[in-house]
């Protein structure tokens, strides 16, 4: 056995803090809350879990993201406003890449101008729902600006029209959320 | 209505304290892979899909445990043709 591998044994490389998820600056998102107020969401208490009361290959799939993305046909978001944009963009759920288009200045979507699924999984979904491991897709997809200063505000108007529009209008069993 | 996220940043949704997270070791932008590589995509959309059945405690975040290396390397041949077509 070569010195190499009998020190690899004895110390193991550590875990690149990238894949393991902890933060490369500890303390960095509460020094952001203390230099603009109220702009973190904070959450005292665990949100009881839903269960879904039938199996995936019966549930309806709804798409929730914040990655901006929407039919071409519709006007863009605004995506310079210093405290966000409020508003949602519902996106058909029959939409393929050639229909949607991301303006969005805050992650790098050169990827996802390339392929939508890579940010946005619709395609996918549509080949899930045509296979039958899902029961099927709502709809419309929902599709906002995941950057804004004001979370309470945001709660109030888009998360809670959202919600509204995904039980009542769209009939979904599961939301399957996005981020961007 | 149950949900369930896939994120790049666990801090962030350790901290919001999301029911359910599938955690991806990817770069932003990247939550369900690269270009044209279906196979990750709809891996990494229904492996999401079915935590929805399997978490028990609210709060879970569940690591998928893909090196992005690997997936780079398995879709630079694919993204090559994709750009193609």
């Amino acid at each position: 056995m070569t010195e190499a591998v009998k020190s690899l044994r004895q110390n193991p490389l550590p875990q690149d803090p990238r894949e393991s998820g902890q933060q490369l600056r500890p303390g960095l998102w509460e020094t952001i809350n203390q230099r603009y107020p109220g702009s973190m969401v904070t959450k005292a208490d665990y949100v009881p879990l839903a269960r879904l009361a039938k199996p995936l290959n019966q549930a309806r799939v709804t798409l929730i993201s914040s990655c901006g993305v929407h039919a071409k046909a519709d006007p863009p978001m605004d995506v310079c406003h210093p405290f966000g944009d409020f508003t949602f963009r519902r996106v058909p759920s029959a939409a393929k890449h050639a229909d949607l288009i991301i303006h969005q200045l805050k992650y790098p979507h050169d990827d996802a101008d390339e392929d939508i699924n890579v940010i946005f999984p619709i395609e996918r979904l549509q080949e899930l729902a045509a296979e039958g491991a899902i029961g099927g897709l709502t709809k419309n997809f929902f599709s906002f600006i995941g950057y804004n200063m004001d979370p309470e505000r945001f709660e109030r108007t888009v998360a809670a029209d959202i919600a509204r529009a995904v039980s009542e209008e769209e009939h979904a069993d599961v939301a399957l959320l996005a981020p961007a | 209505m149950p949900t369930v996220s896939v994120t790049v940043a666990k801090d962030v949704t350790e901290k919001i304290k999301a029911p359910r997270a599938l955690f991806v070791p990817w770069p932003m932008g990247h939550h369900f892979g690269v270009p044209f590589h279906t196979a990750i995509q709809r891996r990494v959309v229904m492996e999401a899909l079915q935590l929805v059945q399997t978490v028990e405690i609210s709060g879970t975040i569940v690591p998928l445990p893909i090196k992005w290396a690997d997936v780079r390397r398995e879709a630079k041949f694919l993204t090559e043709q994709g750009k193609r077509l």
